[in-house]
């Protein structure tokens, strides 16, 4: 079966998520940073913890900066009549392979970002776990429940026929 | 529709009247144990506690009368439908053939009022925390019901409820019998386990004492050594506190809650029944049986003793808690590891573990992502104390001492660690025979899951670059369990492994 990489604007869409974060742990570093001086600490306190909690902020912010591009290269999904499979992690790396004969709901998630970029996200939930497919564009994602659908369909009837 | 028994009203109203007898007395002991309360306070308050307590019970009385009236069951040619709730009304109905657990429960409250609770349950993800159905009636009905809606699962016909036939559990049926002796040496085992971390926990404790009593004397420490040794005395009394009221849990799990305990077969049915105050009797098909789980902890395994545990969908209490409905699922509670093949065979004979098949291929895996980890951690603690301490200018022998000691703590993680990755690389493992998957997983606490390949409901391979290259990878299977973490994880094996478990999954 060959994998699908997501698209563009997905990549878009987690860079726009990391700034937030990063922009959020900018806010904390300088409120940090504020309170100190206006408590008037004695000024080596001040460097001391400004010193720390900044080195901790920026080594955040680079993982924060670097993993969205990596694990969009990361990230692969398919599927065909019988089975769906993602591949997704940077360091863990992980491959699930679900059977299309074990879905039980299909969900199509949106949050305010998505909506505005045109993305969907996907869970499919089975009788065991839910599996995220992370972000797709919608028409990706209708075009996927759509056709799980149909395949859950052919398949449990195909089953129903191989019991008889 | 009929109604439920009015036995219920009662014992409800006695188990209320009991919850709101233990808060009163809570409340009054304390009002009364106060010194500066005078006789004419007490004057005052007993007319306004008196309105309290009348208004308290009539609300109570007024819910459960009215939860009466509005609830009732009926079953019909097809299903068993049911109504229920006072101002969220429910209005259940469930198919004879899609049952899939049937619970009887007595408590206490019950007992005295000859009552029983009969909880039918579908199985549904959606509703794995709440039976489906409900039927509150006498026990002798409840049985009744029990041994119909049996019949009518496997698709028999209906023959009301009359027919005076009791179903009852003799103790030749019992498969597997819990004796009074097996029940205190699961106690003294648990204790056991108990005992001996609280052991090991008083050894470093005295050492450490020792060492800071020494420290204090030579006036090493000074005042920070003094906190530090009040906060180990602390320490050390709540795990003393701990460890006496395991022991009371303990004994009280295994000899009331446990009480005749016995597990029994009848035609495809297993009906498992235990208990003193609160009484389970529980009935599952054969069929609906998802996995079979073996555990044991560490002192059950020096010592050769496991837990036998089953996974049945719809076999749960009314909560989201997991461990609560673990519980549930216990067949055999306490039995030496070499007799669990033998109960096995006799009860669930498709379930009877195979030999592992491959085990973990290397043991360095186990600790790399920790030790990586635990260093960082370490360090970046020890960086930021020493840092602190500078800047509060506290002697050079206090630094010393604590970064001794966070070091020390790091390499005692460390050891932990390296003891249960190697407990780890001996356990891990599976075995793939037709239909059947053995999993054998766990460090510390040794699991072995045994469940049908029709059950496995997905398969996923866990690798990182590195490991990738020496085709290491770790497997998970996700199941169908009423466990919120329906996952089951066999580390470090070959990753050739993931494709012929792939080959079970049912496309």
């Amino acid at each position: 079966m060959e994998l699908k990489k997501l698209d563009k604007s997905v990549l878009k869409l987690w860079y726009i998520r990391s700034a937030i974060i990063s922009l959020t742990l900018i806010g904390f570093l300088v409120s940090i940073i504020t309170v100190l001086i206006a408590s008037e600490v004695p000024n080596d306190v001040t460097i001391a913890v400004s010193l720390a909690i900044g080195l901790a902020v920026t080594l955040l912010l680079c993982l924060i900066l670097i993993m969205p591009a990596l694990r969009y290269k990361m990230y692969a999904w398919g599927y065909d009549d019988k089975r769906i499979i993602v591949k997704q992690g940077v360091v863990f790396r992980h491959r699930v392979v679900i059977p299309v004969c074990q879905i039980q709901d299909l969900h199509k998630i949106q949050g305010p970002l998505m909506m505005l970029m045109k993305l969907s996200g996907v869970t499919i939930s089975t009788a065991g776990s839910n599996f995220d497919i992370s972000t797709l564009t919608t028409d990706e994602a209708d075009l996927l429940i759509d056709t799980l659908e149909q395949n859950l369909e052919k398949r449990v009837e195909e089953l129903k026929n191989e019991k008889i | 529709m009929k109604r439920f028994d009015k036995g219920y009203i009662y014992s409800s109203l006695l188990s209320d009247l009991f919850g709101i007898f233990v808060i009163a007395s809570i409340f009054l002991k304390n009002f009364f144990s106060d010194k500066s309360v005078e006789t004419e306070d007490i004057l005052h308050i007993i007319p306004f506690f008196v309105i309290v307590f009348v208004v308290v019970c009539l609300c109570f009385i007024t819910y459960r009368i009215m939860y009466y009236k509005t609830s009732g069951y009926e079953l019909t040619d097809t299903g068993i439908k049911c109504n229920r709730g006072v101002f969220f009304r429910k209005r259940s109905i469930l198919e004879y053939s899609k049952i899939h657990a049937i619970n009887k429960k007595q408590s206490i409250f019950h007992r005295i009022f000859g009552i029983a609770v009969l909880t039918v349950d579908s199985g549904s993800t959606n509703t794995s925390h709440q039976a489906e159905i409900t039927i509150i009636e006498k026990n002798k009905t409840v049985d009744l019901l029990l041994q119909e809606l049996n019949v009518l699962k496997e698709g028999g016909v209906q023959n009301g409820i009359d027919s005076g036939e009791e179903l009852l559990l003799s103790d030749k049926d019992n498969l597997y019998n819990f004796t009074s002796g097996r029940k205190m040496l699961y106690t003294v085992i648990n204790i056991v386990s108990t005992v001996f971390f609280t052991a090991l926990f008083a050894l470093l404790s005295i050492i450490v004492i020792g060492i800071c009593k020494l420290m204090i004397q030579h006036d090493f420490l000074g005042t920070w050594g003094e906190y530090f040794l009040y906060t180990f005395l602390i320490a050390v009394a709540a795990m003393l506190l701990f460890s006496f009221f395991t022991f009371i849990g303990c004994m009280i799990h295994s000899f009331v809650g446990y009480h005749k305990f016995a597990v029994t077969k009848r035609g495809s049915d297993i009906v498992i029944s235990y208990g003193l105050l609160e009484r389970h009797t529980n009935t599952f098909s054969y069929d609906r049986i998802k996995a079979v789980k073996i555990s044991q902890s560490l002192v059950q395994r020096m010592l050769g003793f496991a837990t036998v545990k089953l996974e049945v969908i719809g076999y749960t209490h009314n909560t989201d808690d997991d461990n609560q409905n673990v519980d549930l699922g216990v067949l055999v509670p306490f039995c030496k590891y070499d007799e669990v093949g033998e109960i096995l065979a006799k009860v669930l004979p498709d379930y009877v573990p195979d030999i592992k098949q491959t085990k973990s291929v290397s043991y360095f895996p186990f600790v790399s992502w920790f030790l990586l980890v635990l260093g960082i951690v370490i360090s970046v603690v020890l960086i930021l104390t020493v840092t602190i301490l500078s800047l509060f200018n506290v002697a050079a022998s206090v630094i010393f001492a604590v970064s001794v000691a966070i070091i020390a703590t790091g390499i005692v993680v460390f050891i932990v660690k390296a003891m249960s990755a190697a407990l780890s690389y001996q356990n891990n493992g599976i075995a793939v025979s037709d239909d059947k998957i053995t999993a054998y997983y766990g460090g510390f606490v040794k699991n072995v899951t045994v469940f049908n390949s029709q059950n496995l409901i997905a398969v996923e391979d866990v690798t990182t670059p590195l490991r990738k290259k020496k085709g290491i990878a770790s497997l998970v299977m996700h199941l169908k369990t009423n466990a919120l973490s329906n996952e089951v994880k066999v580390h470090i094996q070959k990753d050739e492994i993931s494709e012929e478990l792939e080959c079970q999954l049912i496309l």
